[in-house]
């Protein structure tokens, strides 16, 4: 049974590189067996904190704590955290036994013992089979299944994985992080994985960690962090949002020729407001039923642009007071609702459906 | 029980050796020391020995001993000013005939469509097996006052010693060096730059001297400093064909050899030392903005030449080769033939070498060459490790020790060896070990920076990994870095191998009655007359050579990679 002592903790941790923070005043608390995403666009600092953690980077300020233990200044070959980079970082010259093997050969292991563990590591990553291949032997999948197998073969006190997935295609992106969850659940490793895709953030993690230019933004479940996007940053980096800037006018918000209701406007006081909803919580409305307990000034009507199928959902873009903006229909939904490209339809936004920010995030694009 | 709970219940607990890491602590700052020591001890020490002998009055280091006197007097003496002023004109001459050839080969190589270019290279690069010595040899055969074409065929009284002979002999060694930054930087730039300025209408010479000569600028400013630097310090060459007109790497040869002036060779050395230097840093600085310039974009293919211009260059490209060629058949042929140019019928006589080193000497300089190959290859690996990987606090000193050696003529490191380590406490003094030491030394340069541009394709991950698992320093590199270092490491044991063979002015000084090596043996037979019998010394040297390259061949193709940059490397 773990305790609760063996938490990894980061206080105040912070990293400069000459002028450059990269990691600014960094504050988590990671329990045993959790599963941590840090999840941010690229030079956010995500992958520079990893690497403190690591002990491959000092941090200039802060400490690393293990088990209570102070361990900025710990080598990284005692820290016993596994790592997994997104290169694989196989050893080319070695067979998929002697990587898996090699962390428990520098531990001076009895080969008895290390045989036994290679082959339940092997068959924990499905790779039996494959055993007296080298990794230019294996595909892209199976070499970072190796590199799994390899970096839990030490029992790593932390598994430590450095966007492992990016250098894969989507299809078998998804398997391995079934493997991934699957492996995390099981062993009860505590994992903390460095990714700067939402989405595998948002299924793999326990807990997420926004980054951006060097701090944490916001620290929640996924769930939380889907909902409750604390800033319009990360309302449109975790899933699609629509955005829309108006003024504050009796209660409501003016946008554009359109004054909407919204509910908890109170949250910002500012005179400007930037209000978020996903394409998702933007419903239909039927022109012939009138809405029941619609909200009347938050129906707007706007012509289908473009329409694109995903899949589950069906995908609207719109114009709306000049703003381009997304609606996401169930799939079953736009059948019943059988708009075409041109035409005209409606739609309601609720107002518990806003997010209120007082600030806005630049769009790059 | 699931898969997962049964491997988890084999938890033992074995951790990495806390002593081994508390030893690990050291070992990247004590092997750091103790390559810097060595540079400094055989790069360092002998330098100062010169400076020291040619400052201060009989050597003896002191305030009141400074003095410039043997400046003065070489300043004042108009036959050794004279070296300087020769050794000036020949090189800025061999500069300019070189880069100018070799540009507009290299053009050909990478710009055109003509055939058979993996021959040209090929050719190109045969000098480089080969001591600086063959194109004189050659030259002498051929055009020398016995010569095969002048004596013979035209039947005319000029001949080529002299300045003349010292130029084209040099254009021809150091066609290979230059043409190695040329094809790098002309393949570097991009050839769309070319069509794009000709699909804006650009005439093809306007092209030419608009965009193509402009973008290979570095190309062509470091071909030419690297250029100068191999001619102003080579001793091979001029010593066979310069005849009466010395140069400056003869000069502190006869004053040391011939005249005992251990002072006033140092004094040249220093002379010497300041052109080189100079052309040596302007190399270095000018190599940097050219890698600058390098994309890593894939290669177009290039539109097909126009017939003119593929016939052209083909026939430009061809007589180049044909010049090459000529040299070591010229060379190889004069070994088996009777009495060049008079009796033609093949004899091995030439073979029975008449001096005290003989074969003797190839066995030296080959189990020499060995060790130089092993200790260089090796030594030039770890350090190249130690700076790039595991950046050591000492770095920036080591690189600077590092590149250093590139910047001192051979010639000048030899005679400070003798002067630093001719004491009887330095065991190592009149052996062979010397050799090798001095050899490594001299090639450390270019010995680490390919060992660095090796590590450099190497994914950085692969290191951390290993480190993560509990990886310490030496098992790191032994078990991972090391093998992936494989094909590197052998090009790097050949190019040692090769420089070790044919190098001369390195250990022109260094050899001793007992220690003969086959590579001075060449001036020696030559010296005393025996042409012949030096032909075949240098046929024995590049037999050898090439049999170290067609190994290399074998190797690097079984270990799957392609022996393509083995050499480039060079």
């Amino acid at each position: 049974m773990e305790t609760t002592s063996k938490r990894l903790v980061l206080e105040n941790v912070s990293k400069h590189f000459g002028s450059l923070v990269a990691v600014k005043d960094a504050h988590l608390v990671v329990e045993p067996g959790e599963f941590v995403c840090f999840l941010g666009p690229s030079g956010c600092g995500k992958t520079t904190l990893l690497r403190i953690i690591t002990g491959f980077e000092q941090a200039t300020s802060g400490s690393i704590i293990y088990d209570g233990r102070i361990i900025n200044d710990v080598i990284p070959q005692k820290r016993q955290f596994g790592i997994v980079f997104q290169s694989y970082a196989l050893f080319p010259n070695m067979t998929v036994s002697q990587n898996i093997a090699f962390g428990l050969k520098m531990r001076k292991m009895p080969p008895k013992l290390i045989e036994e563990r290679v082959s339940a590591m092997l068959q924990l990553v499905g790779l039996t089979e494959w055993a007296t291949h080298y990794p230019s032997q294996l595909s892209g999948g199976q070499q970072q299944r190796v590199a799994l197998g390899r970096a839990i073969a030490i029992e790593p006190k932390v598994l430590l994985l450095d966007e492992p997935l990016s250098a894969l295609d989507a299809k078998i992106r998804l398997r391995l992080r079934t493997v991934i969850k699957k492996l995390q659940e099981e062993l009860g490793i505590t994992m903390i994985y460095v990714t700067h895709d939402q989405e595998e953030a948002l299924a793999l993690a326990d807990r997420v960690v926004i980054m951006r230019d060097g701090e944490f933004r916001q620290i929640g479940t996924p769930w939380e962090i889907y909902k409750e996007p604390k800033s319009s940053f990360i309302a449109e980096f975790v899933g699609t949002s629509n955005f829309m800037t108006g003024t504050r006018q009796n209660g409501k918000v003016k946008f554009g020729q359109l004054a909407l209701t919204v509910s908890n406007m109170e949250a910002v006081p500012s005179e400007k407001v930037h209000l978020a909803i996903r394409p998702e919580k933007i419903e239909w409305v039927d022109v012939t039923i009138p809405a029941a307990d619609c909200v009347p000034s938050n129906i707007v009507e706007v012509t289908a642009e473009v329409i694109n199928f995903l899949g589950a959902v069906v995908r609207i873009t719109f114009i709306l007071e000049g703003e381009e903006m997304i609606v996401d229909l169930p799939e079953k939904e736009f059948e019943r609702t059988s708009i075409q490209r041109r035409e005209t339809m409606r739609l309601y936004f609720p107002p518990d459906a806003f997010h209120v920010y007082g600030e806005m995030f630049r769009k790059l694009i | 029980m699931s898969d997962a709970a049964r491997a988890n219940a084999l938890t033992t607990s074995y951790e990495v050796s806390a002593l081994r890491m508390e030893i690990d602590k050291f070992i990247v700052p004590a092997v750091t020391l103790v390559i810097g020591l060595l540079l400094c001890f055989f790069m360092l020490f002998p330098l100062s020995s010169i400076l020291q002998l040619s400052f201060f009055k009989d050597g003896q280091f002191g305030l009141a001993n400074f003095t410039l006197a043997n400046f003065q007097k070489y300043f004042t003496t108009s036959y050794t000013l004279n070296a300087l002023w020769h050794s000036l004109y020949v090189s800025f001459a061999t500069t300019i005939i070189v880069t100018i050839i070799i540009f507009f080969f290299a053009y050909a190589m990478t710009r055109t469509t003509i055939r058979g270019k993996p021959f040209f290279r090929n050719v190109i690069m045969m000098p480089l097996v080969a001591p600086s010595i063959v194109q004189a040899l050659a030259l002498i055969y051929l055009f020398g006052r016995n010569g095969l074409i002048t004596a013979h065929l035209l039947q005319t009284g000029w001949n080529i010693y002299g300045a003349t002979g010292i130029i084209v002999s040099e254009v021809l060694y150091c066609l290979p060096h230059a043409f190695v930054i040329l094809y790098t930087t002309l393949s570097a730039v991009d050839i769309r730059l070319d069509e794009a300025a000709e699909s804006l209408g650009a005439s093809p010479f306007k092209v030419f001297t608009r965009i193509t000569i402009p973008s290979a600028k570095y190309g062509i400013f470091s071909a030419a400093a690297l250029t100068f630097n191999l001619t102003i310090t080579d001793f091979g060459n001029p010593v066979v064909i310069g005849a009466d007109y010395n140069v400056l790497a003869t000069e502190i040869y006869s004053q040391v050899t011939n005249l005992y002036r251990f002072d006033l060779g140092a004094t040249i050395s220093i002379i010497l030392l300041v052109p080189s230097l100079m052309a040596f840093m302007l190399n270095y600085y000018i190599s940097r903005k050219t890698f600058a310039m390098i994309s890593g974009a894939a290669q177009p293919v290039i539109p097909p030449s126009r017939p003119l211009k593929k016939i052209g260059y083909s026939l430009y490209c061809g007589l180049i080769a044909f010049c090459i060629i000529l040299i070591f058949a010229t060379v190889i042929i004069g070994s088996f033939v009777k009495i060049w140019p008079y009796d033609w019928s093949l004899t091995f006589g030439h073979y029975r070498f008449p001096s005290i080193g003989g074969y003797a000497a190839i066995w030296t300089s080959v189990w020499v060459s060995l060790i130089v190959g092993i200790c260089g290859a090796f030594i030039t690996l770890v350090a190249g490790y130690v700076m790039e990987t595991r950046k050591p606090f000492f770095k920036q000193g080591l690189y600077l020790l590092a590149v250093m050696p590139a910047a001192i003529p051979g010639l000048v490191m030899g005679l400070g060896y003798i002067l630093a380590f001719n004491k009887p406490y330095y065991i190592f003094y009149g052996t062979p070990w010397i050799i090798v030491i001095n050899i490594v030394i001299c090639n450390f340069t270019l010995g680490i920076l390919s060992s660095i541009s090796n590590l450099r394709n190497i994914d950085p991950s692969i290191e951390e990994a290993s480190i993560s698992l509990g990886g310490d320093t030496l098992r790191t590199f032994f078990k991972i870095i090391f093998p992936l270092s494989r094909v590197a490491f052998f090009q790097n044991f050949v190019y040692f191998f090769m420089r070790s063979m044919t190098t001369i002015s390195a250990v022109v000084f260094l050899v001793s009655a007992t220690v003969h090596l086959a590579a001075i043996e060449i001036i020696m037979l030559d010296n005393d007359g025996w042409t012949a019998s030096a032909n075949a010394m240098c046929t024995c040297i590049i037999v050898i050579v090439l049999f170290m390259l067609g190994i290399l061949q074998v190797v690097a193709k079984k270990t799957g990679r392609g022996a393509e940059g083995s050499m480039a490397e060079v």
